[in-house]
């Protein structure tokens, strides 16, 4: 939409009379470019909104698991494609999922299959970028590397972060248990960064990097070291009311209120939870991930990011799938998502599941499954999604859908659309490139509720 | 290679803006020695050509102090026959039937008149796709990145984007869509019309109104049959915007004016088909008739104007206060200072007062060799007493190591020297080669034509791995363009640059320098970089091979055989290219006042102005005149007064961020910052596999794995743009000052300078004045003194040193340099 038409607002229309003073006393005698402007002028283009999830928790399986001995199994088709796994029933009636995942068939009922999930991209960085951005790569550097050259385009967390970021006791975009590879803020700057936990729930000596005081510092003292630092700001050097140093003093303000807020604290503080329920999402990465995830949520996250990896199975595909990939993913999945439900948190909390591809059918001399976009499976649930359904399907060797095919852009509106972003909203880069949230695609509605 | 191979790449649209000064000299532009008429009419005489043309008139009058403002909207006009054409009460004029009339244009009592002529109604002269109808798609919006420009199209209709691609508009208008969207038989029933007027329901709106000039030139088009301009049709010659300048009180206003020069030279007004922008809708916005509205903030904004492919500007300066300023000048130490002094008059702002010899210091040693000043230097410097110290102590910066260090760090970001590209060896290499470069001080444009021809073993002392990172034609040009000559090309790679003249044409021409690299397995391991005969790039659209040429240079010819990255890198660092020496001197200038002249650093165009011309050309002729030494050229800018301005702001320059009226707070880059924070606390950071007393800045390996690296924005070396680096804060930035395990433990080291000062015979007041000057390079002042006082009140002396330097550590007059 680069038919914003400035010279109509003029007298700030299109923004807040409290924007248009802010903008006045910061102005910066030109420090506010145009395309701050642009940003703020922004305009909505009325959708069809319902909104229905305030958080969205996003798993991403790097490397792409095997749909087809997971969600979409081939059980006629021959022993080269079927491969070893056999489905098993489900909660829901006809619904079958592979024996693998015993744990999320008892839940079926809660969640939604998408088996028709389809796209082009058949490379990790190019793929994960593309399922998390939004934008297929054209990176002018070639897929060996995970930033496109010069423009960069803001990750779901990123733009979930400025749509709906307000607010919050935490930061509103988290990763962990490490920072999922495009899922930066793009063109949008740091403000829009997501808050790596670069540490492991599971680890028994789990804990947020220098969130805590360190041991050595009595919170007495803690306190009389930032009442210092309160004093010498202000008897040091004249510091400017606007810019990065102001910046960096907001932010050293919240990082205050992390470290001091019980609430903060406590999001965080995984071993307040019960082992009972620790053992539900089960002792891995994935599981107290997810854990801890919830937690977040609770405390007013509005997206989280679960970096899980290691499933691009070219050699070993079935025991790695049967041995530590699935196990752990089954049960915390099936955990995250019944916990959420017990604690009536399911309704507005969005849980996606997926990978930036899916795996050949058929497979191949070293008993693994190679790469393979055209078909996947993709696992959502709750915010306004469909309990216990399945949507799409794939041919008889799941190798391409036969139903409608739904590309990330499909999938990504689907996902802003429960959380009330407007996907057609407009910012531009700063070289004053328009870039939509979402540049094509249509809503899912099969999978709405 | 003794002469460069093309002309000067002067763009098309410098030369049309220095043509508009001619046009219109002294007009529009306040200045008071100007001698202005009570009343100014312009043009004096207006010609039509058309039935569908139009153009504007401005009216310049003299305000009540004697400045030049415009009145074209306060004016009225009188025409002797009113049936010959229409004037409008913004000025425009259009015409109704053939013949000759005069206008009268009053305005306070004074009186001027316009002659017009209107022809070619009787028989029009016949619609143009590409000059007629391309603008109205593009002004009323259609072909928009976000309508039926977008690559995919808008609901099956697919126009290029600012319609860069006449052939294929033509195609999607005529003849797809089965033909529907044009109805020679009845123009007026085509879908393109009914549409776009939405007589037909049309999502994107009515975008043209029915029955105006645009709605009839469209149904003229078809009317005469749809014709598509054939091939040898004569593009543009560039645009003209009046006036090119303009000085605005609050809320004053300018009409522009927008002239086409057609291949003959010939002009014709477009000022109701151009697109208007302003780059800083703060200070005054534009609408899309082209009235620039000024706003109450001061300051200085452009006017950018886009008509087929041409961009020209219209410089807008709204000064500070209403009233003149009456500034008692500061000293000057060079022409630097002359000009920014020169620019702060005319939006008259008041400098801050020159900095104190301690934030002077401070800033110089971070700001020129990445490292703070040990308490030894300090005090050193802060007690002597002798004249030119700064000058001196700037010229010893220059001639430390620690300046290679630093420098070879930034530019090997910039240069990708990353080990995961090129291998751990060849990035050794390469950065030892970029090391001893700098080190040398070897001329700017050498260092340059080195890169740029570089050849041999990636293995060896050279820069020829910029070719393994650059591995491809169109890679190399991208880079080496934003790289050096500070033009992003790479939007041109798809459609036409839209704020830029460069189209695909270009982008390819520029390619096709760096065909034919041979890229070959060394038998000593590497890659051995070689060039081939080289050959021109194939245009995707056209199929046709782009001569190489550099950007707005005609067609380069090569010798037999010759490297075809000789003829770019002559042409590319010649003293005349107007990219090249901008280019570095606003890399430099940045780098050392915290803000380009020109912002982003490396996106040098008409349309993206300097904050200060003058100052960005006479820089450039500076470092032209040291032949390319940047040392000297450093010398300079850190001699002026303006570099030595404080940071503490007046009442009147509080809201300047682009003038240099003070210094700016620049953030410690990350390498620097840890270091700092190693000098301060006394102990050294170890680096994994890295002899112990590396310091951060020598480090060639960007991927060494630190958090703290990392969350102070180390880039990771995968674009050529400075802007990859991080200076954004952040939140995990505040908590890792706050409270990361390895500050915490420096801080807490037995050896490290806090357990030392503890444990020595000195005074808590001597302790306090050391910590701030191994900190913030400054003695405290008393009321320092005594808040520090305070923490040895309730605890012994290391706890109590440790939180001072803890407390110091956490100021942001620590983390940034201002």
């Amino acid at each position: 939409m680069y038919n914003i038409n400035i010279g109509q607002h003029r007298h700030c229309d299109g923004i807040s009379r409290r924007q248009c003073i802010r903008l006045g006393a910061t102005s910066l005698f030109g420090g506010l470019s145009l395309p701050t402007l642009l940003q703020l002028q922004a305009k909505a283009a009325t959708t069809n909104q319902l909104p229905k999830a305030k958080a969205c928790i996003f798993i991403m399986l790097e490397g792409g698991p095997s749909h087809i001995d997971m969600w979409d199994l081939k059980p006629e088709a021959p022993a080269e494609i079927r491969g070893p796994f056999r489905p098993i029933s489900t909660a829901v009636p006809g619904t079958h999922i592979s024996q693998l995942l015993p744990h999320c068939a008892k839940v079926a009922d809660k969640f939604t299959i998408l088996r028709s999930h389809s796209h082009n991209d058949n490379a990790h960085q190019t793929g994960r970028h593309w399922v998390l951005t939004g934008y297929p790569p054209s990176f002018a550097d070639g897929q060996a590397k995970g930033v496109p050259f010069n423009e960069l385009y803001p990750s779901i967390g990123s733009i979930v972060s400025r749509e709906l970021g307000e607010g919050a006791r935490v930061p509103p975009y988290i990763e962990l248990p490490n920072a999922l590879g495009p899922g930066g803020p793009g063109f949008y700057g740091a403000k829009y960064a997501p808050f790596t936990i670069d540490n492991d729930p599971s680890q028994p000596d789990f804990k947020i990097r220098d969130l805590n005081i360190p041991a050595s510092i009595t919170d007495e003292r803690f306190e009389r070291r930032q009442r210092l630092l309160a004093e010498a700001e202000r008897l040091g050097v004249g510091q400017p009311t606007s810019g990065r140093a102001h910046t960096l003093s907001s932010y050293y303000q919240q990082a205050v209120d992390l470290v001091t807020s019980p609430q903060a604290r406590k999001a965080f503080d995984i071993q307040a939870e019960s082992s009972a329920t620790r053992e539900r999402y089960g002792y891995s990465s994935i599981g107290q991930s997810a854990l801890l995830a919830r937690r977040i949520v609770e405390a007013g996250g509005r997206f989280v990011g679960i970096d899980h990896g290691s499933w691009d199975t070219h050699t070993d595909n079935f025991s790695s799938h049967e041995k530590t990939l699935v196990p752990p993913t089954d049960r915390a999945l099936s955990a995250l998502i019944s916990d959420l439900d017990d604690r009536g948190m399911l309704d507005d909390t969005l849980v996606v599941m997926m990978g930036e591809m899916g795996r050949t059918p058929l497979i191949n001399k070293d008993a693994g499954r190679d790469h393979w976009s055209q078909c996947q499976s993709v696992i959502l649930a709750g915010g306004g999604i469909k309990r216990g359904a399945v949507i799409g399907a794939s041919d008889k060797t799941a190798s391409f859908p036969t139903t409608q095919p739904y590309g990330i852009q499909d999938l990504l509106r689907t996902i802003f659309a429960l959380l009330g972003v407007d996907a057609d909203k407009v910012y531009s880069t700063p070289l004053g490139r328009p870039v939509p949230i979402v540049t094509g695609g249509k809503r899912i509605d099969e999978l709405l509720a | 290679m003794a002469a460069p191979t093309f002309p000067s790449p002067l763009s098309s649209h410098f030369v049309a803006i220095g043509a508009t000064v001619c046009l219109l000299s002294g007009m529009g532009t306040n200045v008071k020695a100007v001698e202005t008429p009570g009343l100014r009419v312009y043009p004096s005489q207006v010609q039509l050509d058309s039935p569908e043309s139009s153009s504007q008139v401005l009216v310049f009058g003299r305000s009540s102090d004697g400045n030049s403002v415009d009145v074209t909207r306060q004016a009225t006009f009188q025409v002797s026959e009113a049936d010959i054409i229409q004037i409008s009460s913004m000025g425009r004029v259009i015409p109704l039937k053939e013949g000759r009339v005069e206008v009268r244009v009053n305005w306070n009592g004074n009186s001027s008149t316009v002659a017009v002529e209107v022809k070619g109604i009787a028989s029009p002269p016949a619609v143009s796709f590409h000059h007629d109808v391309i603008p109205i798609l593009s002004k009323a919006g259609c072909n928009s990145g976000g309508c039926h420009g977008k690559a995919e199209g808008q609901n099956g209709f697919k126009l290029s984007v600012f319609g860069y691609d006449p052939p294929a508009d033509y195609e999607a208008l005529v003849n797809s869509g089965r033909g529907r969207r044009v109805f020679p038989s009845a123009p007026e029933n085509s879908l393109l019309v009914r549409k776009a007027t939405a007589e037909a329901p049309h999502g994107g709106g009515r975008k043209i109104e029915p029955d105006s000039r645009w709605d009839r030139l469209l149904q003229r088009w078809i009317r005469e049959g749809m014709s598509l301009d054939p091939p040898s049709i004569k593009p543009l010659s560039g645009i003209v915007v009046e006036p090119p300048e303009v000085t605005l009180e609050v809320l004053g206003t300018q009409q522009l004016r927008v002239s086409a020069i057609d291949a003959n030279g010939a002009l014709r007004c477009v000022t109701s088909e151009a697109d208007f922008q302003s780059n800083n809708e703060a200070i005054a916005g534009v609408d899309r008739q082209g009235l620039i509205a000024a706003t109450a903030v001061p300051g200085e904004a452009a006017i950018l104007v886009r008509y087929l492919g041409h961009v020209g500007v219209c410089r807008v300066t709204r000064p500070n206060g209403s009233g003149s300023s009456d500034l008692s000048r500061p000293s000057e130490s060079n022409f630097i200072d002359r000009l920014v002094w020169d620019k702060l008059d005319r939006l008259h702002l008041i400098p801050s007062s020159v900095a104190d010899d301690a934030s002077f210091m401070r800033r110089a040693f971070v700001d020129t060799i990445g490292t703070l000043p040990t308490t030894n230097e300090a005090r050193g410097f802060l007690a002597d007493q002798s004249t030119g110290k700064r000058s001196r102590l700037v010229a010893e910066l220059l001639q430390r190591p620690e300046y290679s260090d630093y420098w070879a760090q930034r530019w090997s970001d910039l240069l990708r020297i990353d080990k995961d590209t090129i291998t751990p060896q060849s990035a050794v290499a390469m950065s030892r080669w970029v090391r001893g470069q700098i080190d040398h001080n070897v001329p700017y444009d050498q260092f340059v034509r080195s890169i740029l021809t570089a050849q041999g073993s990636t293995l060896s002392q050279s820069p020829a791995a910029f070719f393994q990172v650059h591995s491809e034609p169109e890679k190399a040009a991208r880079a080496v363009s934003q790289l050096f000559l500070g033009v992003r090309i790479e939007c041109a790679q798809c459609h036409h640059h839209p704020f830029e003249r460069w189209d695909q044409k270009d982008y390819f021409a520029l390619a096709g320098f760096f065909t034919d690299i041979k890229r070959s397995p060394h038998p000593l391991g590497g890659l051995k970089i070689a060039a081939g005969a080289g050959s021109d790039v194939i245009h995707p659209r056209t199929t046709q091979p782009v001569p190489a040429a550099g950007l707005g240079a005609p067609p380069a010819t090569f010798a037999m055989g010759q490297d075809r990255r000789q003829v770019f890198a002559q042409w590319a660092t010649s003293p005349e290219n107007p990219y090249f020496t901008r280019t570095i001197v606003n890399r430099v200038w940045a780098h050392y006042f915290g803000r380009g002249l020109v912002e982003p650093i490396d996106d040098l165009r008409a349309t993206n102005p300097a904050s200060n011309e003058r100052l960005l050309d006479a820089l450039a002729q500076h470092l032209i005149e040291l032949r390319f030494d940047l040392k000297s050229f450093t010398q300079s800018l850190l001699d002026s007064q303006v570099y030595q301005l404080s940071s503490e702001v007046n009442e009147s320059n509080r809201i300047d961020e682009q003038n240099y009226s003070h210094a700016l707070w620049k953030p410690l880059p990350a390498e620097v910052l840890l270091d700092a924070i190693s000098q301060a606390t006394g102990i050294a950071e170890e680096f994994n596999g890295w002899p112990k007393g590396y310091r951060a800045i020598q480090v060639w390996d960007n991927k060494l794995p630190s958090h703290f690296l990392e969350v102070f924005g180390r880039p990771r070396r995968e674009t050529v743009c400075a802007c990859e680096r991080g200076t954004e804060p952040s939140i995990a930035q505040a908590l890792h000052l706050m409270n990361a395990p390895g500050t915490i433990g420096k801080i807490h080291e037995p050896s490290g300078r806090a357990a030392q000062l503890a444990q020595s015979e000195l005074t808590p007041d001597a302790i306090i004045e050391e910590l701030y000057l191994a900190t913030l390079s400054r003695f405290p002042d008393q009321g320092e003194q005594q808040l520090m006082r305070q923490a040895f009140e309730s605890q012994d002396r290391p706890a109590a040193t440790e939180d001072i330097l803890w407390t110091l550590l956490n100021t942001k007059e620590f983390v940034f340099n201002h």
